[in-house]
C-alpha cells in the first residue's frame, strides 16, 4: 500500500502534472486552430509557423526593453493585422471555390514555407532563448514544479476559460457561431460575415502568437519551431472534433496526459505513434470526433 | 517552340556559364553544404572556417602559385541534394577536390559519387564511426576527430575527475544518438563508472520533463546526453528550471553545445564537459591567432566545425605540395600518413583509414555570465585516442 | 436510341481506331511535343560531354513518377495525399536491398518494387479511404512520418545514413543490353518508362475507370446511385498511385547508387504536391513538366541563395490562387479545347 502511495506521489502525479502544462501549451495552439477551421472551414496549415512568429516577435521587442507582461498583450496585438491581412488577401481568393479545404491546405501550406525561410533569413538559424521571467520552484505534495509551469498552466486555463466566455457568452461570439452554422442566414439578418471571417482567422492566429510567447522561456526559439507542434495540435483538433472548442480543451488535455504517462512504460519514441494511432481510430469510428463542430455542436 | 524548350535551354544555358566562365586557373574546391535547414549553423561555421582559410592561403600566394577558389552549394542536409550538387561541382564546375558535407549520410553518399568520378573529398564535420571504419572509402579522408576519439577523452576525464561515477544515459532516440551513447558507456564502464540506467527521447522533443522523474529516482552523480542543437538547449534549460542541474555534472557529445547553442542555453551549460578535438581557449600561438582572426572576421568565436574545416585547407595544401599537382592518384598518396600543423597543433593522417589522428580534449564549459568559455580540463594523446584502424577495404 | 443517347453524353467524335488517334485531346499532343522536346535536350546534354545534365533530368523524370502518382489522387479522384513519399521511399529501399543483396537484375528489382508498394498500398489505402478530403490528407501524411520514423531508426536498413554501394547494373532486353552508369542510356530508359507510365494512365483515365473517378471526385455521393462501389474505385486507385510511387522510387538507386529515409520524408511528398500543382494538376504531364521545370529551378536558385524556399514557395502560392490548372492547365486552355472532349470542371 505504502507502494503504491509512493508511486502514485512520486512518479505518476509529477508525470500527471508535467503532462498538464504541456497539453495547456498545446490546448492553446489547437485552440486557435480549432476555431479557424470551425467557422472558416479553413485548414491552416502555416499556423504553426504564426507560432513561431509570435515567438520571434516577442524576442525583438524584448531586445528593444519592452517586459514580459507587456509582451503578453503587445504580441497577440501586433498579431491580429497580419492575420486579417493574410485572410484578406490570400484565403480569401480561394474561399469560394469548391475545392476550398484542399486549395486552403495547400495555400496555408506554401504560406507556412515561405514564413519558415523569412524567419530564418531576417533572424539567423542560430537558437534563442528569452529569460524565463518567473524563476524559482515550488514544492506541492513532495512534488517539484517550477513556477513559470505553474504560472503556464493557471494563465493557459484562464486564456482558455476567457475564450470559451467570449465564443459563448457575447455577442461577438454569437455573431461568430451564427456566421459558422449558416453564413448566408447570418448576413441577411445584418452579421457582416466577411469581416467576422477576417476577424476570427486574426483572432486565432493572435492565439498561436501569443502561444509562442508562452512558450518561449522553455521550448527556446529557432525557425523550424512552428513543425514542433503541428501533428500534436492537428490530432487534438482532430479528435476534439474540428471546429468544437470544448473538443480542443479535452482533447488536448486527454492526450498529452496519455503521451505523458505511456513514456513511462513504453519507449517515448513510440508516444507520436500513439497519438497519431489514436487519430486514425477516431477518425475511423468517428470522424467527426469528440464533440462535432463549432456552430453544430 | 514550347515553353518547356525554351525554359529547358535557358537552364541549361544558365548551368552551363558557372561551368564555362573560370578563368586564369585557379584551384577549385567544391563546399556541398547545408546552408539551410536544421544543421545551417554548422554548415555556416563550415563555411567561415574554409573561407578564411582560402584568404590567408591566397593572400600568401596560394598553392603551386594558384589561387584557390571555393564553390559554394547547398546540401538541405539531404543525401539526396547533397549528391546532385556535388555532381554538379565535379563534372560541370570541376572541381578538383571536395568538402563540406555535415551528416554522415551525406558523407556517404558524396563519397560513393566521388569514388565515380574518380575524384577525393573530405569531411569536417560528420562523426559518425562508420565514415572511417566499416564504410571506408579510398576517396574519402576525415580531418576531424570521430565518435570514438571524442568518447576516449571524455570517459578519461571522467575517471579522473569522477572515478567511479554514477552515470544516467539520455539521448536521442535515433541510430546516432544511440550509438553514441552506447559507444560511451563502453568507454565509462571500463574504466570504472556505473551505469545507472538510460532513456531516449525522440528526436526534437520539446519537452523533457517527463523523463526528469526517472532521471531524479537513479539518483546519478553524472548525467550523459548525445542531444544536439535545439534538443541540448530544451534539455538544459528544463533540467535548470526542475531545479535538477544542482548536484548533477553534465556531460555529453561534441555537438551536444556549440557555438550555435551555448547563447540560447545561458547559465544551465555552466560546468557541461565534453571530449572535443578542439577548443577557443586552446593556449596555442596558432590557435590564438587563428581566434583573432576568426572573430575579426566574423564577429563570434569559431567552435569545432569552423576550425577543423580552417585546418583543412592547410592539409589540402600541404598534399597538394607533396603530390605536386592536384591529380587524384599522387594527391591520395600526398595525403596518406601526412602530418600538418592546424590551430589544435599536429594533425597526422592515417593511412590505413584516411582518419585524422589528434590530441583530444575534455573542455569544460564555463557559462558563469561573463561571456562563455570552452575550458580545457584535460588531454588525451593522439594515440591513445584514436582506436585502431578497422578499415578493410584498401 | 439509348445508344445514340449514351454516344452523345461521351465523346461524340471517337468511333474507331483511326478517328481516336486523330481527336487526341490537346493534352496528349502536349505530352508528345514534350517527348520531342526531352529528345532534342537528351542530345544536346550528349553532346556538352558531361553526364550531370542527363542525370539531372533523369532524376527529375524519377520524381516526376512521383508527381504522377500524386496527380492520379488529386487530379483525377480529388484525394490529396500528404505521404505518397511513404511509397516511393519503399520501392527505393526494396529496390536497393534487392540490387545491392539478392541480384544485380533490373527486373527483379522492379518487381519487387511493384509488389511491395502493391501490398503498402493496399494497407494504406484501407486505412485511409476510411475517410476524405483533409482526414485523408492528414491520415497519410501521418502513416509517411510513421514509416520514415521507422526506418529512420532501423539499424538494418542503413539508419539515418541510409544505404550506399548499390551497384550500377546492366539491363538486359533481349540482344540488347543498357548500362546505368550510362546517363543518356538510362536518361532514355526512364523517358521511355515515364512516357509508357504515361500513354497507359492516359488510357486508363479515359477508360470507364478513369470516368468512375472523375464522377467520384465531382460528386461521391451521387456514385452509388449510378451502380458504382466509390470505396472500391478508390481503393483501387490508391493502389495503383502506390504502384506508380514504388517503381518511380525503385529508379531512385539505380541513378545515384543509394538509398536515404529522406527519400520517406514529408519534403518528398511536399515537394511533389508542389511539383503537381504548379505543372498542372489533373492532366499527368503537368506534374512530368512540373517536376523538370522545378528540379531545373531549384539547381539554379540553390546555386545564388540559400533562401530558394522562399521563391519556390511563392511560386506555388500565385500557382494556387491564380493558376489552378497549373502551367499545363494554362497552355492546354490558351490552345482552347475541343468541345466534348474536355472532362467535368468544377
Amino acid at each position: 500500500m505504502a507502494d503504491l502511495i509512493d508511486y502514485l506521489q512520486f512518479v505518476l502525479a509529477p508525470q500527471a502534472l508535467n503532462g498538464l502544462s504541456l497539453g495547456v501549451a498545446v490546448v492553446l495552439m489547437a485552440l486557435g486552430l480549432t476555431i479557424i477551421f470551425g467557422l472558416l472551414d479553413v485548414i491552416n496549415m502555416a499556423h504553426g509557423e504564426f507560432y513561431a512568429m509570435g515567438a520571434f516577435l516577442a524576442l525583438t521587442l524584448a531586445g528593444l526593453g519592452v517586459g514580459f507582461w507587456a509582451l503578453l498583450v503587445l504580441v497577440p496585438l501586433l498579431m491580429l493585422p497580419i492575420g486579417w491581412l493574410v485572410e484578406r488577401w490570400l484565403i480569401a481568393r480561394v474561399f469560394h471555390s469548391r475545392d476550398r479545404h484542399i486549395l486552403t491546405l495547400l495555400l496555408t501550406f506554401g504560406l507556412g514555407m515561405i514564413m519558415e525561410d523569412l524567419l530564418k533569413l531576417v533572424y539567423g538559424p542560430n537558437t534563442q532563448r528569452p529569460e524565463n521571467p518567473i524563476e524559482g520552484g515550488t514544492e506541492i505534495l513532495g512534488m517539484f514544479l517550477p513556477n513559470y509551469r505553474l504560472f503556464l498552466i493557471g494563465f493557459g486555463l484562464a486564456l482558455i476559460a476567457a475564450v470559451w466566455v467570449v465564443v459563448f457568452r457575447t455577442g461577438l461570439g454569437a455573431m461568430v457561431r451564427a456566421a459558422a452554422f449558416d453564413k448566408d442566414m447570418a448576413s441577411s439578418l445584418g452579421v457582416p460575415v466577411r469581416r467576422v471571417y477576417a476577424g476570427t482567422f486574426a483572432f486565432g492566429v493572435a492565439l498561436a502568437g501569443l502561444s509562442g510567447v508562452l512558450l518561449a522561456p522553455i521550448y527556446s526559439v529557432f525557425p523550424t519551431m512552428g513543425r514542433d507542434f503541428i501533428l500534436m495540435a492537428f490530432t487534438v483538433v482532430i479528435v476534439g472534433g474540428m471546429g468544437s472548442i470544448q473538443g480542443a480543451v479535452i482533447a488536448g488535455l486527454l492526450l498529452t496526459q496519455v503521451q505523458a504517462l505511456s513514456s513511462l512504460y513504453i519507449s517515448p519514441v513510440w508516444s507520436d505513434p500513439l497519438v497519431f494511432g489514436i487519430m486514425v481510430l477516431v477518425l475511423m469510428v468517428r470522424p467527426q470526433g469528440l464533440f462535432g463542430r463549432l456552430g453544430h455542436a | 517552340m514550347t515553353k518547356t524548350t525554351l525554359l529547358g535551354t535557358a537552364a541549361l544555358v544558365l548551368l552551363g556559364f558557372g561551368g564555362i566562365a573560370s578563368a586564369a586557373d585557379p584551384i577549385r574546391i567544391g563546399v556541398v553544404t547545408p546552408l539551410s535547414g536544421t544543421y545551417a549553423p554548422i554548415g555556416q561555421q563550415v563555411r567561415w572556417g574554409l573561407e578564411l582559410a582560402t584568404k590567408e592561403v591566397n593572400a600568401a600566394g596560394g598553392i603551386l602559385g594558384r589561387q584557390v577558389e571555393l564553390l559554394f552549394e547547398d546540401e538541405e542536409a539531404n543525401p539526396a541534394v547533397a549528391t546532385q550538387k556535388a555532381e554538379k561541382l565535379f563534372q560541370v564546375n570541376k572541381v578538383d577536390f571536395l568538402t563540406g558535407t555535415v551528416n554522415s549520410g551525406s558523407t556517404l553518399a558524396v563519397g560513393q559519387l566521388a569514388e565515380r568520378n574518380g575524384r577525393l573529398i573530405a569531411t569536417t564535420v560528420s562523426f559518425s564511426d562508420a565514415i572511417t571504419t566499416d564504410k571506408c572509402s579510398p576517396n574519402v579522408f576525415r580531418v576531424n576527430a570521430r565518435a570514438g576519439q571524442q568518447s576516449a577523452a571524455l570517459a578519461e576525464w571522467l575517471a579522473k575527475d569522477k572515478p567511479k561515477a554514477k552515470v544516467y544515459y539520455l539521448g536521442p532516440d535515433y541510430e546516432m544518438g544511440r550509438s553514441t551513447v552506447a559507444a560511451f558507456k563502453q568507454a565509462a564502464e571500463k574504466t570504472g563508472a556505473q551505469s545507472t540506467g538510460e532513456v531516449f527521447a525522440p528526436l526534437g522533443s520539446k519537452d523533457y520533463s517527463q523523463y526528469f522523474g526517472q532521471l531524479r529516482a537513479a539518483r546519478p552523480s553524472v548525467l550523459y546526453t548525445s542531444t544536439a542543437g535545439n534538443d541540448t538547449v530544451r534539455l538544459l534549460t528544463q533540467m535548470s528550471e526542475y531545479g535538477l542541474l544542482r548536484n548533477l555534472t553534465i556531460v555529453g557529445a561534441s555537438g551536444t553545445v556549440t557555438a550555435q547553442n551555448i547563447g540560447a542555453i545561458g547559465k544551465a551549460a555552466d560546468g557541461f564537459v565534453t571530449g572535443v578535438g578542439y577548443s577557443a581557449e586552446l593556449a596555442t600561438p596558432e590557435n590564438k591567432a587563428f581566434v583573432a582572426a576568426f572573430r575579426k572576421a566574423y564577429d563570434t568565436a569559431p567552435d569545432l566545425y569552423g576550425a577543423d574545416s580552417y585546418g583543412l585547407i592547410g592539409f589540402f595544401k600541404a598534399a597538394v605540395e607533396k603530390a605536386g599537382s592536384t591529380d587524384t592518384d599522387p594527391l591520395r598518396k600526398a595525403m596518406e600518413g601526412l602530418s600538418w600543423s592546424t590551430p589544435q597543433g599536429t594533425k597526422t593522417m592515417r593511412a590505413g583509414d584516411h582518419q585524422a589522428i589528434q590530441d583530444m580534449y575534455a573542455v569544460r564549459i564555463a557559462a558563469d555570465g561573463g561571456g562563455n568559455r570552452f575550458d580545457v580540463v584535460g588531454t588525451v594523446p593522439g594515440d591513445a585516442a584514436i582506436g585502431p584502424d578497422q578499415c578493410t577495404r584498401f | 436510341m439509348p445508344e445514340a443517347t449514351l454516344r452523345t453524353l461521351s465523346d461524340p467524335g471517337r468511333t474507331g481506331p483511326a478517328s481516336r488517334l486523330s481527336r487526341l485531346a490537346p493534352v496528349h499532343w502536349l505530352a508528345l511535343a514534350f517527348l520531342a522536346a526531352a529528345l532534342g535536350f537528351a542530345a544536346v546534354a550528349w553532346a556538352t560531354g558531361n553526364g550531370f545534365y542527363l542525370r539531372l533530368a533523369t532524376e527529375a523524370l524519377i520524381f516526376a513518377g512521383l508527381a504522377m502518382s500524386v496527380d492520379l489522387l488529386l487530379g483525377y479522384t480529388g484525394l490529396l495525399s500528404l505521404g505518397q513519399a511513404l511509397y516511393f521511399g519503399l520501392g527505393a529501399y526494396v529496390s536497393a536491398l534487392v540490387l545491392r543483396d539478392v541480384a544485380p537484375s533490373f527486373w527483379l528489382a522492379m518487381a519487387a518494387a511493384l509488389l511491395a508498394g502493391g501490398v503498402a498500398g493496399l494497407i494504406g489505402g484501407v486505412i485511409a479511404n476510411r475517410v476524405k478530403g483533409v482526414y485523408f490528407a492528414l491520415i497519410t501524411f501521418g502513416l509517411a512520418q510513421v514509416a520514415a520514423k521507422s526506418v529512420y531508426n532501423t539499424r538494418a536498413l542503413g539508419a539515418s545514413d541510409g544505404l550506399i554501394g548499390i551497384p550500377q547494373i546492366s539491363i538486359g532486353f533481349g540482344p540488347f543490353s543498357l548500362d546505368t552508369a550510362d546517363p543518356l542510356s538510362f536518361f532514355l530508359l526512364v523517358l521511355g518508362l515515364t512516357v509508357a507510365a504515361y500513354a497507359g494512365l492516359a488510357y486508363l483515365m479515359d477508360a470507364p475507370f478513369g470516368r468512375t473517378l472523375a464522377a467520384i471526385r465531382a460528386n461521391e455521393k451521387r456514385v452509388p446511385f449510378l451502380g458504382f462501389n466509390a470505396w472500391r474505385y478508390k481503393l483501387a486507385v490508391y493502389v495503383l498511385a502506390a504502384c506508380v510511387a514504388a517503381l518511380a522510387g525503385a529508379l531512385y538507386p539505380m541513378l545515384r547508387g543509394f538509398v536515404s529515409p529522406e527519400l520517406m520524408f514529408f519534403e518528398t511528398s511536399g515537394n511533389a504536391v508542389i511539383t503537381v500543382i504548379v505543372g498542372g494538376v489533373g492532366t499527368l504531364v503537368g506534374p512530368v513538366v512540373g517536376s523538370l521545370l522545378l528540379t531545373a529551378l531549384r539547381s539554379v536558385v540553390g546555386s545564388w541563395t540559400e533562401h530558394h524556399l522562399i521563391v519556390v514557395g511563392v511560386i506555388f502560392m500565385l500557382s494556387v490562387i491564380f493558376l489552378r490548372k497549373g502551367l499545363v492547365g494554362a497552355l492546354l486552355a490558351r490552345l482552347g479545347r475541343r468541345t466534348g472532349q474536355g472532362r467535368a470542371t468544377p
